[in-house]
Formats: structure tokens, C-alpha cells, sequence
């Protein structure tokens, strides 16, 4: 127990803090600006200590955190906003305006900035910074143990000859390449990633797709009940007389550095296996 | 007489050639390789008769109806600047086939596309038309530019309100023009519209003869202006409308495809017509074979290019007007 | 009954009487020129006899037809019409101009036929233009682009041929020329000839009949010899003017 306290207060003081938090006082409101940071604060602590959280967990996000999510207020990303609410912490993603980190500064409140991982090492150090940076090292731990049991799950199955898979939602949406958290959930659920050839953003038209020659089609669903363009990805007659499986997968949680990125992987799994098993 | 049957043979070879060419030529300058296996055949018939056939079928339709509404309308105004997407055309149908998409009418039922980018084509055109139809070649430009923008406001509008985040980046996308991933659905939705426009274009020819000896004169040789007028207008709306519902907004074809052929033809603008036509698809064609061979990563949009080539294009035809005008 | 005839014609523009109660008639083989001050209301006389303008009051009838009624290539085929500062957009070669003409008679599509071809040629004869027939009118002269206006006027054998200054910005040998082709087409040829001018001693030697218009209202209509005199020009145009010599050899003096 005590060798935790001293590895999360050597953690905090390397952890890249433009600000350091009171190390004595749990910070009590605190914000998240970043849709994957919100679904791992909704995990780590309880739902008094969040002051707001993003708009986009109302409707995307693990399905199992949603009511949750529903219930807390929720901000649209403003400096304005997040003043307003007087957090203690703010957590936010990389791409944080400098407007708004300027502004953050001359009021005092503490900004952390979470590098976005792509693969399970990642997700344990992620999960570790910010577990300690909201004083809920212990149950951050909990969370990746829980991980690590998934992970240890689908390595103990049997092994199959890998799906052949790409992440594809029609001409116009970049495929997922190589370094990504979509790439490791793939591959770890016995998936080849088609995608991987390229390095960074890569389109397909549907030539390519064909001449790849995928068996599963991973759709992402983001956003699914509004209408837009990529949702008609099957209706092209070339993918149809073709017959590929598509998988609809929650995309914008395939993005998230979160330890319940594994428990996707293992559904992702089983899913592949029902089509092994199809005729 | 002679010349004018020449120049037609010579475009529609080289069409046929181009044609050729774009249904061997994949993404990445990638040739159809000979299959070696059954599965192989299959894929290739696959590739051959559902994208590649219909793209090409696609390219030229819509090519040769933006050529030919450009010469139309340049014949119409007397003036080599006019092209559909000055007059508002373009930026109307693409705001008439955005609000179907991201109303979700278009799921609904697919002839909505099609038809509202008609809707807005019409519109457009229309207000062009009253605003600046009278008023001299700079008063109808400016017409056209102030049409563009209150389209192109409402687009940027939907935009805004759609509920889906990804609808910005789609539409913006959708709007740069493409013929990728077009299917017989595409060509089936489009093609009836664009047949009628190219028709109804192509009968303008010898009342486009008489203006250009003015209107009076014109008037004088019997021909119904306000008629005339309307045939344009709706031939436009027609075939750039429906054109534009499918692929998204392809600029300047109908500003270059004319002048490339109007010396050749002895600048009569009835004459220019089906010349117009060919051309028009013979660019939008090398310009689809250029945007699947040129090594640009991700893929570089057919609007794109045709900007690209075109608006140099127009700047050097302001620029010849300034030198010879007094 | 007159070939070409107007009764009450009236047009309004603004509150302003542009014309007021015109009533006139004119026959085959005669040779109108209307004179009258800037602003008369020439030209909107001409454009209401060729059918181009509708008058607010009155109607014109071409051989006892209402024009309102006729149809509009029918009307082409019976009458040509050329406005002020004609001109082509286009630099289209000088035959091809020529064959604009016969737009009336012409398909919706197809080239000219053997039959065309032989009327532009005639056309071209007629008006002195086969040096320059495929040259780009833009290229023409002056006068040379005036020869190639009338010959398109009248490749298609109009009965009547009105023509808005004519002799505009001619230098006086193609005025001359111009004026006698006009005064063969009606003398020669048996056309109905209308034509405003500003030179009164072409008016005084060529034509057969003078419209005097002044504010909108015909001061005079009768035989040249009998309207052009110095009574009347000087109410016409506010200056001393006089009528001298005879014929070919007449003219007016300010």
C-alpha cells in the first residue's frame, strides 16, 4: 500500500502537469474535455467529484456508462464553460487550444494533457496518470487488472488463422492504418488489419477494398441514428454481389486509450468467431 | 462545313481512346492485370462492369453536359466568361442534393437527390437570370457570384445544423466532386434528367446563331427570345443539375471545353455546340484518368484538378479580354 | 390597301409621350426616309413598324394584317429589320453572316443548302462584299461592315427592309453607295424601303418620301419633293436651312 503511494506521487511528479495539483486535498470538480478521458473518469471515481464531462458521452461511449454519463452536466469544449463550472482539475486530450490552456493558466486551475496511446503498455500508463492525478490510484489499478484478465482470456484460446479485416466506411473516411489503438484491438482479437499497409491516413476507394479482398468489413457506428453519407457504405452493388461480413464496431470508443478497450477486443473476438463458425 | 464534321471524328476518336484507357486504369496508375485463376476473372469482371463501367458512363454525361451548357450559355450572354457554376448552377444543385442527404430524405427515397439538386439548379439559375439577365455581360457575373454565395451560405448553413459531426467533413468532401465509387444506381438516377437537358441544350443551336447579332436583330429573325430564355434555363438546370446531384461540384469544363473548340469552328455558337459536348467529356475524362494516376495521397478530387486547370485557365481569359478590349 | 400601315400609334415612357398618335401607310416601291431632331422617336417608330416593340395605343398592320397576330418567322421571311450600330459578337467569316439572314427558313439543324448557298452568294454580289467573304466581320471597316449587314438583311428577299441609320459614321463615298442601293432596292426592285437618316440632302436626292417627325408627332408625310422646305426644316430643327438645285444635283443648306 504504501509503495503505491510512493510510485503515484513518483508518477505525479513525472507526469508532464503544466500545473501541480495540491498533492493532499482529491481534487473534488473536476472536468473532462475529451470524450475517452470521460469514460475513464465515469470508472475511476465517483459521480460527485465530476464537475462536467463532454457532450459526446450523452450519446457515444460504452454503452454500460451511458446512464451514467446522462445524468452528469456536460460541456462543449469552451474555456468559458469550463471556467464556469470552477473545477479543481481539468483533463483534456492533446489538442487543447492554447486559448484555452493560456486561460486555464491565469485562473489558477491545474491542466493535464493525456498523450494518446495506441496499444495495451500505453492504456497501463495512461490509466495510471490519470488515476493519480484524480487520487483514485487504487481503483486505477483495479481497472487494468480487469484488463489484464481479458487479455490473458483471449490469449488462451485457441488459435485461429487471423480475419482478414479493414476498418472501411466508404471513400471519403480514412482507413485505419498501422499505429493505432483500432490496429492493437484488431490484431490482439485474431485480426489481420488491412489497413496497416499504409502508414498514416489512408482512403480505399472500392477497388481497393476488392482487390485486398477482405472477409469482414468493420463499420464504425458512430453517430448512426443522424444521416450521413458513410452510413450507406454496403449499398454499393460491387460490395453486395461480394457478400463480405460487416461488423459494426462503436468507433468512437475504438479510439479510446481506456482499460475496457480489452473487454472490446474480447467481444470483437467472439464476433469473429461466429462468423468462423458460419457456413 | 468540312472542318466542323472533321473536328467531331477527331474528338470522338480521341474519346473512344480515353475511354479505353480509363477502363483499364485503376487507383495508383494500377493496370488490369490478365487474371490467372477463375477467382481472379471474377473479381476483374466485378471491377470492370460495376465501377468502372459506370464511372465512365458517368464522366461522360456529366462532361458533356457541362461543355455544352457552357457553350450554351456563352452563346446565350455573347460573352466567352459564362460558365454554369458562374451563374449559380452548381452551388444551387449542390445545396438542393445536401439538404437531401443530410435531411435524411435521400435514404428515404434515392430519386430525392437527384431531383432536389434539380430544384436548387432551377432556383439558381432562375434568380440569376431575372437579377442580371438584362443588364449587360458584368451585371449577369455578378448576378451569378451573388447567387453562388446565398447557395453556398445555405450549404454552409445544413452544414452547421446537421446532427451528424461527420456531415462537415462529407459535404465539404462531396463538394470538391468525384465520380469514385459511382454505380449503375448513379448513372440510372442521373442520366434521364442530363438526356432531356443535352436535348433541349442542343435545339438552342440556331436561335444562339441570330444573338449574336443582337437582340433586336435576333428579334427580327424570328426568334422568340423569351422562349430561347427558357429552353436555356431549363436545359441547364436539367443537365447541371442532375449532373452536379451525383458527382458534387466539377468546375470550369464548361468554361474551358468551348473555347478549346470555338476557333475551330469558326466561332458560330451554334456550331460550337456539339463540339462543346465532346470536349467536355473528353477533359472531364482525362482529368478522372488523372486523378487515378497521379501519385497523390489520399486521393486528389476530380474538382480539384479541374480548378486547378481551370482557373489558371480563366485567368488568362480575363487578361486576353483586358489586352484586345478598347 | 397599303402594304405597311400604322394608326395611333402610341408609346409612353415615364409620363413622357414618346410617341403620340401616329397614323401613317406606306407601299411597295417607295422610299421613306424619316427625318426628324435627336429624341423624336425615329427609332421607336421603326422598331413598332418592324413588330419589335408593341405601342401602348394604335396597331400595324402589314398587308392588312394586324403584326400582333403574325407569326414571328413568318413575319422574319416578309421583313427585314436593322437596328442602329449593327454588329456581330462573334468573328464569324462575312458569308456566314450573310447566311444569318436565312434564319427564318432555316431547320432547327443542319447546314445550308445548295439553294442557301446560291441566295448568300447573290447577297454578296449585290453588295460588293465577295473580296471579303470569309474574312471575321470583326476585321471589316465601317463601311464594309455595313454593306455586309444589308446583304444579311437581304439574302432572305424581304418585301420590306426598314434600317435604323444607315448611313451612320460612313465617309461620303460609302454614304453615296449606300444611299443608292437603298434607292434601287424600292425603285429598282420594288422593295418597301424605310430608313432614318440625318443627312437631309441624301433624303432630298434619293428618297420618294419624307416622315417628319418632331416630339414624338408627325409634323409632315408626303412626297420629298413637297415636305423638304425651308418652312418645315426650320420648325423640324430650329435652324434657317435652304433647298437648292434640282434632281441629282439638289441639296440643303444651312
Amino acid at each position: 500500500m504504501f509503495a503505491r503511494i510512493v510510485c503515484a506521487a513518483a508518477l505525479l511528479a513525472a507526469a508532464p502537469l503544466t500545473r501541480t495539483p495540491a498533492a493532499e486535498a482529491a481534487p473534488q470538480r473536476i472536468v473532462s474535455l475529451n470524450l475517452c478521458v470521460d469514460q475513464l473518469l465515469l470508472q475511476l471515481v465517483p459521480p460527485e467529484r465530476i464537475a462536467s464531462i463532454t457532450w459526446l458521452s450523452r450519446s457515444e461511449g460504452d454503452p454500460e456508462l451511458l446512464p451514467l454519463a446522462q445524468r452528469l452536466p456536460v460541456n462543449h469544449g469552451s474555456a468559458e464553460e469550463v471556467l464556469a463550472s470552477h473545477p479543481d482539475l481539468v483533463i483534456a486530450g492533446r489538442f487543447t487550444t492554447s486559448a484555452t490552456r493560456r486561460l486555464l493558466q491565469k485562473a489558477g486551475v491545474p491542466l493535464l494533457e493525456i498523450d494518446p496511446a495506441t496499444d495495451w503498455e500505453g492504456i497501463r500508463r495512461t490509466t495510471r496518470e490519470i488515476a493519480a492525478a484524480v487520487q483514485a490510484g487504487a481503483r486505477g489499478e483495479e481497472l487494468i487488472a480487469a484488463m489484464d484478465a481479458d487479455l490473458a482470456l483471449l490469449r488462451s484460446r485457441p488459435a485461429h488463422a487471423p480475419v482478414r479485416a479493414i476498418g472501411w466506411g466508404g471513400a471519403a473516411d480514412d482507413v485505419p492504418g498501422r499505429d493505432t489503438l483500432f490496429n492493437t484491438i484488431l490484431e490482439t482479437a485474431g485480426a489481420i488489419n488491412l489497413g496497416a499497409r499504409a502508414t498514416g491516413p489512408a482512403s480505399f476507394d472500392i477497388e481497393q477494398v476488392l482487390r485486398v479482398q477482405p472477409q469482414v468489413l468493420l463499420r464504425g457506428a458512430a453517430y448512426a441514428a443522424a444521416p450521413a453519407m458513410r452510413n450507406q457504405i454496403a449499398a454499393h452493388p460491387a460490395l453486395r454481389q461480394q457478400h463480405y461480413s460487416v461488423i459494426t464496431y462503436p468507433e468512437a470508443v475504438y479510439g479510446c486509450a481506456v482499460p475496457r478497450a480489452a473487454a472490446l477486443a474480447v467481444q470483437l473476438a467472439d464476433e469473429l468467431d461466429r462468423l468462423r463458425q458460419k457456413p | 462545313m468540312k472542318r466542323h464534321t472533321r473536328l467531331v471524328l477527331v474528338l470522338s476518336l480521341l474519346l473512344l481512346l480515353l475511354a479505353a484507357l480509363s477502363l483499364v486504369t485503376g487507383r495508383g496508375g494500377q493496370w488490369l492485370a490478365l487474371p490467372s485463376d477463375e477467382a481472379e476473372a471474377r473479381l476483374l469482371r466485378l471491377i470492370l462492369w460495376e465501377l468502372r463501367l459506370p464511372r465512365l458512363v458517368l464522366a461522360l454525361l456529366v462532361g458533356a453536359a457541362l461543355g455544352l451548357s457552357g457553350a450554351v450559355l456563352q452563346g446565350l450572354t455573347r460573352n466567352p466568361l459564362a460558365e454554369p457554376g458562374l451563374l449559380g448552377v452548381s452551388s444551387g444543385a449542390a445545396l438542393g442534393a445536401v439538404i437531401a442527404i443530410y435531411t435524411g430524405l435521400g435514404f428515404a427515397w434515392s430519386l430525392s437527390i437527384p431531383l432536389l439538386g434539380l430544384a436548387g439548379a432551377f432556383g439558381a439559375t432562375a434568380l440569376t437570370l431575372a437579377l442580371g439577365g438584362g443588364g449587360g455581360v458584368l451585371v449577369l457575373i455578378l448576378a451569378g457570384a451573388a447567387v453562388s454565395a446565398l447557395m453556398l451560405a445555405g450549404t454552409a448553413l445544413v452544414l452547421n445544423l446537421a446532427p451528424n459531426p461527420y456531415a462537415a467533413y462529407e459535404i465539404t468532401q462531396w463538394m470538391m466532386g468525384s465520380l469514385t465509387d459511382r454505380s449503375w444506381h448513379e448513372v440510372l438516377l442521373a442520366a434521364p434528367f442530363v438526356a432531356a437537358g443535352v436535348v433541349l441544350l442542343l435545339s438552342t443551336g440556331r436561335a444562339l446563331d441570330a444573338l449574336g447579332l443582337g437582340e433586336l436583330q435576333a428579334a427580327s429573325l424570328g426568334v422568340d427570345l423569351a422562349r430561347l430564355r427558357r429552353r436555356v434555363l431549363l436545359g441547364t438546370a436539367l443537365a447541371v443539375g442532375a449532373a452536379t446531384a451525383v458527382t458534387g461540384a466539377i468546375g470550369f469544363i464548361g468554361l474551358l471545353a468551348p473555347h478549346l473548340v470555338r476557333a475551330r469552328v469558326g466561332h458560330e455558337p451554334g456550331r460550337v455546340l456539339w463540339p462543346a459536348a465532346l470536349c467536355g467529356a473528353l477533359l472531364l475524362l482525362a482529368s478522372d484518368l488523372a486523378t487515378r494516376v497521379l501519385p497523390v495521397q489520399p486521393e486528389l478530387k476530380l474538382g480539384v484538378l479541374t480548378a486547378l486547370v481551370g482557373a489558371p485557365f480563366f485567368l488568362w481569359l480575363v487578361w486576353r479580354m483586358k489586352r484586345v478590349a478598347p | 390597301m397599303s402594304l405597311l400601315a400604322a394608326s395611333g400609334l402610341c408609346v409612353e415612357r415615364a409620363g413622357r409621350r414618346i410617341l403620340d398618335d401616329i397614323t401613317l401607310a406606306a407601299d411597295a416601291g417607295e422610299f421613306i426616309a424619316v427625318i426628324g431632331p435627336n429624341g423624336a422617336g425615329k427609332s421607336t417608330l421603326l422598331r413598332l413598324l418592324a413588330g419589335l416593340q408593341n405601342p401602348d395605343r394604335g396597331s400595324v398592320t402589314l398587308d392588312g394584317q394586324p403584326l400582333s397576330g403574325y407569326d414571328l418567322r413568318k413575319l422574319a421571311g416578309r421583313r427585314a429589320f436593322l437596328p442602329q450600330g449593327a454588329r456581330c459578337e462573334w468573328p464569324i467569316a462575312v458569308e456566314r453572316l450573310v447566311g444569318l439572314g436565312l434564319t427564318p427558313s432555316l431547320p432547327a439543324m443542319g447546314d445550308f443548302t445548295a439553294d442557301d448557298r446560291a441566295r448568300i452568294d447573290a447577297a454578296i454580289d449585290v453588295c460588293d462584299l465577295r473580296a471579303q467573304r470569309a474574312q471575321p466581320v470583326t476585321t471589316l471597316s465601317g463601311g464594309e461592315l455595313a454593306r455586309a449587314m444589308l446583304a444579311r438583311a437581304l439574302v432572305g428577299d424581304p418585301q420590306v427592309l426598314m434600317v435604323d441609320e444607315p448611313l451612320a459614321g460612313l465617309d461620303p463615298r460609302h454614304t453615296q453607295q449606300a444611299a443608292r442601293r437603298l434607292q434601287e432596292l424600292a425603285a429598282g426592285q420594288g422593295k418597301l424601303v424605310i430608313a432614318t437618316v440625318h443627312d437631309l440632302t441624301i433624303a432630298l436626292r434619293r428618297a420618294t418620301r419624307v416622315w417628319a417627325l418632331k416630339d414624338g408627332r408627325l409634323l409632315a408625310d408626303g412626297p420629298v419633293g413637297e415636305v423638304m422646305n425651308p418652312a418645315l426644316l426650320r420648325e423640324l430643327f430650329d435652324v434657317e436651312a435652304s433647298v437648292s438645285g434640282t434632281g441629282a444635283r439638289a441639296y440643303v443648306d444651312f
